[in-house]
């Protein structure tokens, strides 16, 4: 049978079915973004912290709005075609469609990346104020020697033994497992990947359980073990807890059978017939009880240092005795030495400022007092030797770049007072530096006031003579497409102790509501480009057929697709200068 | 819709043209948001930007849904359909909005204590 109106519209709505069904949908993503968009609007206005502003490159994001305008263009251009029953029209129109969500989705994904490999961190200092420092920038890579850390290349950050410079290292000498959390094989394998040759893992004493041997003393770590004990563990609380349950459900029976007590359970529970009867209980099923240990404890000879990732084990669980891992593992030892080395492209005291305005302290003044600027970095050590490096002297330098940003900010003051002059604005009205202005210097920044060499005064006539525009970067510098480019410019590197580490991520949901917000938004939406391109990609190479037999219907099947295209479209042309402009 | 074949020629040339208008446009936004002498509020983003920005981009979006998807002349059932998503967009927001009326997390401590408990004096509860 066939389907009515699938082609030709019905009399009455002048719509087909498809059409209807298209809108309806259409209709339920509204709801979607829409929601988002709120969620994003309400997070924005009722952020505790600085709301990043202009934190996105604006190229990419630009680039993907031309690109999305013109897929749209071309999308509708392809239904046109069919109208015209043009073919070989139809199809290049809409090959330009999917080669334009090819090159929206390869930017997405640039621009993913660069996120994923940027790290920033929150300092935590004495104060209250000083708790809110940030540094942006990348890690270095470095590698074990002995306890210390050495530096490494970062084209040789592949190599055995290398790892980012944000790990803990842990000297481990005792391990203790959870028998109640079973999932413990990721742990186990990064464990034993990193044991050198010769360590050996062994169990403490012996496991028993009613009496049964499960495991003895001196058997080796591995996963198949642990599986046994955590099996055993089970069977044993499974079994004492239908013991516990069969004289509970007994005592219950006697307390309202045979003793005729009828009150609400949770009177009973408080009388001491009650009580006594439970006291028997306990005494009677004590000797039936399996009582499987919930731990088993390793010892580990000779100790050797684990390298963990902070993710693994949360601050709040770790100490320079003992770390205790996502899965309830604890390892016992000593915290050896485990800073955050990174070139930092980018200093944020907003989050400072805001803390220091709350406390009614003068934000530059606690500024000056932050680790970040108060700290003597150590000197500038050979690990490193990338080519074009200079060794001169690197200490201190994001003291210096504040610096510089001072006698930037000094100059912008005074630009923007005579703005405010000549337009003869008075008070409020008048023009004066943000707060990224004040207490923000951007990785474009950082490398300007380094090539003056970080003379404050050479920064500060450099900004006269260019107007105060010299350190912004231009929409068309290619060398910080998507940000930072860390691989051209050698950005100023800090040794934060772990101590002063308050919070650390890489530009992830984890760091912020912002960032959880944009790459909600900004996944989703790449989502449905994928979607909107395998359909439009199934009428392109599997259309011919219906074509030849039905083309009126292959031409509103597309432009059904084509709609979705369009909303598709639609949502970027808000998300655009929502998140990259605003 | 646009169905002879003479109607889709001449409507190819508007989607030329409106194509342009949204690429000038887009760049129009970037020049606002980037260009100092553009910057009509105050220095730096403000509610003049977010206005400015916001409207270009709501002037870009119905060039697309009007021309593109062809609701200057669809029929009225469609109208509906979009209309009861924007309604729907628009009570989530309100949903989302309403979670600030919540005294305990963001409003009068002394009315959320009351309500709880008269005779407990109000406390300013820890960030």
């Amino acid at each position: 049978m066939e389907i009515p109106f699938v082609v030709n519209a019905r009399k009455d709505t002048g719509l087909f079915n498809s059409k209807v069904g298209i809108w309806l949908f259409l209709a339920s993503e509204v709801t979607l973004f829409g929601g988002l968009f709120s969620g994003y609007l309400f997070l924005r206005l009722y952020a505790d912290y600085p709301w990043p502003e202009r934190a996105l490159p604006v190229l990419p994001g630009l680039i993907n709005t031309f690109v999305l305008i013109g897929s749209s263009v071309t999308v509708v251009f392809a239904w046109a075609a069919l109208k015209m029953r043009e073919w070989r029209k139809f199809q290049v129109y809409m090959a330009i469609t999917l080669l334009c969500a090819l090159i929206f989705m390869v930017l997405k994904g640039i621009e993913y990346n660069a996120k994923f490999s940027h790290q920033a961190v929150r300092i935590s200092g004495g104060s209250p104020v000083e708790d809110y420092g940030i540094l942006e920038g990348h890690v270095h890579y470095v590698k074990l020697d002995g306890d210390k850390l050495q530096d490494v290349p970062s084209e040789n950050k592949k190599d055995e033994g290398v790892f980012p410079a944000n790990r803990l290292i842990f000297k481990a000498t005792d391990l203790t497992f959870a028998l109640k959390r079973p999932a413990h094989e990721a742990y186990v394998d990064m464990i034993l990947e990193q044991a050198p040759k010769g360590t050996s893992i062994i169990l403490v004493e012996d496991y028993v359980v009613g009496g049964k041997m499960i495991a003895t003393e001196g058997t080796v770590l591995s996963i198949d073990l642990l599986s046994d004990l955590e099996e055993a563990f089970l069977d044993a609380r499974s079994h004492d807890s239908k013991i516990r349950t069969q004289f509970e459900k007994a005592s219950w029976a006697w307390i309202r059978g045979e003793q005729g007590v009828t009150d609400q359970a949770t009177y009973i529970v408080e009388t001491d017939l009650w009580k006594a009867r439970r006291a028997e209980d306990v005494k009677a099923f004590s000797p039936l009880m399996l009582s499987a240990p919930a731990e088993v404890a390793f010892k580990v000879d000779p100790p050797f240092n684990l390298v963990l990732d902070p993710d693994d084990t949360p601050p709040g669980l770790r100490s320079n005795a003992q770390v205790r891992l996502r899965d309830d593992t604890v390892v016992k030892g000593t915290m050896l030495d485990s800073p955050i080395i990174m070139a930092v492209d980018a200093i944020d005291f907003r989050h400072t400022a805001q803390r220091a305005e709350k406390e009614e302290i003068d934000p530059m003044e606690a500024i000056k007092t932050s680790w970040i600027l108060t700290h003597e970095a150590a000197p500038h050590g050979d690990g490193h030797a990338e080519e074009g490096h200079d060794k001169g002297d690197h200490r201190n330098e994001l003291k210096k770049a504040w610096d510089c940003h001072m006698a930037w900010l000094k100059y912008e003051t005074e630009r923007l007072d005579k703005k405010s002059d000549r337009k003869g604005l008075v008070g409020d009205a008048r023009f004066v530096p943000t707060t990224n202005d004040k207490y923000r210097v951007n990785w474009d920044q950082m490398l300007a006031y380094k090539a003056l060499k970080y003379d404050a005064e050479a920064v500060y006539n450099a900004a006269k003579a260019d107007d105060g525009s010299l350190y912004r970067t231009h929409l068309f510098d290619l060398s910080g497409f998507a940000g930072a480019n860390h691989s051209k410019h050698h950005f100023p590197h800090v040794e934060i102790p772990r101590d002063k580490v308050g919070f650390e991520s890489t530009f992830t949901p984890k760091w912020s509501t912002y960032y959880a917000i944009y790459f909600t938004i900004t996944g989703l939406h790449g989502l449905h480009v994928i979607g909107g391109a395998l359909v439009l990609g199934y009428y392109l190479f599997f259309g011919r057929k219906m074509y030849e037999s039905n083309p009126e219907w292959l031409a509103n099947r597309v432009e059904i697709g084509g709609l979705f295209w369009h909303f598709v479209d639609l949502v970027w042309i808000f998300l655009f200068p929502i998140l990259y402009l605003m | 819709m646009a169905d002879s074949i003479e109607e889709i020629k001449k409507k190819k040339k508007l989607y030329m043209f409106i194509g342009s208008l949204l690429f000038i446009f887009t760049g129009i936004t970037v020049a606002v948001a980037s260009v100092e002498w553009l910057d009509f509020g105050k220095h730096g983003f403000d509610k003049a930007d977010a206005i400015i920005g916001l409207s270009i981009a709501a002037f870009k979006a119905s060039l697309v849904m009007l021309i593109f998807m062809h609701l200057n002349h669809e029929k009225g059932l469609i109208y509906f359909f979009y209309g009861l998503g924007l309604v729907m967009a628009f009570f989530c927001m309100f949903l989302i909005g309403w979670t600030k009326s919540d005294p305990i997390r963001y409003g009068n401590w002394e009315h959320a204590d009351g309500f709880y408990n008269p005779e407990k004096p109000a406390t300013k509860p820890e960030h």
